[in-house]
């Protein structure tokens, strides 16, 4: 052990990795076959304010260089979090920030109130890349007046820390993570799935029900290296990095350009143990540059 | 308890054209835990594609080892038809809930590689019929040591046909439990043509393009009965053949 310690709304951390949303569920089942090892913190999948069932399948497509997902927010609503998840989650030997998503503004804030009943949460992540219904499904990240209204809201309910989890597919990201900070977050996650689709040339079939999707993918590290590092520049909160990650090589690249924490998704999928394998590789390579 | 394992492939085996199995190491606590129905998420690749894993129902096992059976399909299945003995894999397992192993006697009923997690269920129940069904003789998986019946398209082996034609034949007050895996197109067309008594005691290994195939990414839906999606991976991939919403379910 190098003794490293990694830091997000004034508590430390002896891993800069957090499972990000929608890979992990609510953790329970990486507790069952020891994976949490290694993970700084889990964020929950996405809670909205009534229960949604989610997409009709086939809801995951795996193209050459990556994967496109189109879950569609499933989860069995905040009250069923609140009163059934989240007291068992207290069991979690990290701690849970929870994803929370919404319809409209006010949805935001709503789900919050009824989340801050539970005294699980370490804090939340808001996913403001999901359409807004009462603005015709445009996603709330696109403006970032809407963002910092959500923001504002969630911050009037909420006694904990939260992050905005920022959209890639439209608006300046910079512009949106100013607005978050403006709003009163207390990070800003960079960033968001990309949007992608595919179609198979041969018969015109489009394999996701909804035709579009979430891309994700290790070859995809660039993009969030760059999004990553102008957004650092441009606000004072704490920046966490998503999107990309496979090796702990990556993890510290991300660090390297001004990441606070690393979060890993698609490639938990792979490899459930991730959190002690990067917080492990993590650890020797900056062995190796500092003896 | 379920881990990811690096395993050797101690034999591997091309058991027709495009088809094969894979006999990988395996130590007690997973053999003890592998049971019908449950399956093995393998990391095809050491690179970082294809990205996601694939899943494998437990075909055998034996002392010190497990079978896995496959066709090659895509990507994945063909990395893993190269591998050769004494490579390694990453293996994540056992998976999912299996088949629960109920007292009276079994038929069995299976649609091309759907019939590759039969032997390991055939050997801890009293099976008393196996019903086949493939393109032709070379996509056949057998369940040898048990009475079974067969139907191929092309009329290579048994009946000329499909799986559905041998249902006629089955006197369904012999049987008290009903195992049915395949492609979803013939579990469709069996499952409707199955007595309703006899759909109330069918266990469906379900399939579906899954994740991360633990429960948490919510990728491999499949339509419920009573509304929603049941998660193939951890609900399944045995689920009650009267949980499935047979009419939206798609499949792969």
């Amino acid at each position: 052990m190098t003794g490293r310690t990694w830091s997000l709304w004034n508590r430390e951390f002896d891993s800069p990795v957090i499972l990000a949303s929608g890979t992990a569920g609510f953790g329970f089942e990486l507790m069952d076959m020891g994976y949490l090892d290694g993970v700084a913190a889990v964020i929950s999948k996405a809670t909205t304010l009534r229960p949604r069932k989610g997409n009709p399948p086939p809801r995951i497509v795996e193209t050459r260089f990556g994967l496109l997902n189109s879950v569609g927010l499933a989860n069995p609503g905040v009250e069923e979090v609140v009163t059934r998840i989240l007291p068992e989650a207290s069991a979690l030997p990290v701690p849970l920030i929870v994803n929370v998503a919404g319809e409209t503004e006010q949805e935001f804030a709503s789900v919050v109130e009824m989340l801050e009943k539970s005294p699980v949460p370490f804090g939340y992540e808001i996913n403001v890349s999901c359409p807004n219904v009462s603005e015709g499904g445009v996603a709330f990240g696109a403006s970032p007046s809407t963002v910092e209204r959500v923001s504002r809201l969630v911050g009037q309910t909420s006694s904990r820390p939260f992050s905005v989890k920022l959209t890639p597919n439209e608006g300046s990201i910079t512009e949106s993570a100013l607005a978050a900070q403006e709003g009163g977050a207390g990070a800003v996650t960079v960033c968001n799935t990309f949007l992608g689709m595919t179609v198979d040339w041969r018969t015109g079939m489009i394999p996701l029900e909804r035709k579009v999707g979430g891309y994700s993918s290790p070859a995809l590290l660039p993009l969030t290296v760059a999004r990553v590092h102008i957004t650092c520049q441009a606000v004072d909160i704490p920046v966490l990095a998503s999107g990309g990650v496979s090796r702990p090589e990556d993890v510290l690249e991300l660090l390297a350009a001004g990441a606070s924490m690393v979060q890993v998704g698609t490639w938990l999928m792979r490899r459930p143990g991730s959190g002690a394998e990067l917080r492990d590789g993590v650890l020797e390579l900056l062995e190796d540059v500092s003896p | 308890m379920t881990r990811d394992r690096e395993t050797l492939v101690l034999e591997r085996e091309e058991l027709s054209p495009g088809i094969f199995s894979l006999t990988l190491s395996a130590g007690e606590d997973f053999l003890r835990e592998a049971g019908p129905g449950r399956f093995v998420q393998v990391e095809v690749s050491p690179g970082p594609f294809p990205l996601v894993r694939r899943p494998f129902t437990v075909n055998r096992t034996d002392a010190g080892s497990f079978r896995i059976v496959f066709e090659v399909k895509g990507r994945g299945t063909d990395e893993l038809s190269h591998l050769t003995e004494g490579a390694r894999l990453r293996v994540l397992g056992p998976l999912g809930s299996g088949y629960r192993l109920l007292p009276g006697r079994w038929l069995l009923i299976g649609g091309g590689m759907g019939a590759a997690g039969f032997p390991c269920l055939a050997d801890r129940i009293d099976c008393g019929l196996v019903l086949l069904g493939a393109s032709s003789a070379s996509r056949l998986l057998e369940v040898g040591g048990f009475s079974s019946m067969c139907a191929t398209e092309d009329g290579s082996r048994g009946a000329r046909g499909l799986v559905t034609d041998l249902l006629d034949r089955v006197r369904w007050d012999d049987f008290s439990n009903v195992a049915l895996c395949g492609p979803v197109a013939m579990m469709k067309a069996v499952a409707g043509r199955l007595p309703d008594a006899i759909l109330e005691v069918t266990q469906v290994s379900a399939e579906a393009r899954m994740g991360c195939g633990w429960g948490a990414c919510e990728g491999c839906s499949i339509p419920a009965s009573g509304g929603g999606y049941l998660k193939c991976c951890s609900d399944g991939p045995v689920v009650p053949a009267t949980s499935i919403d047979w009419d939206l379910w798609e499949g792969v």
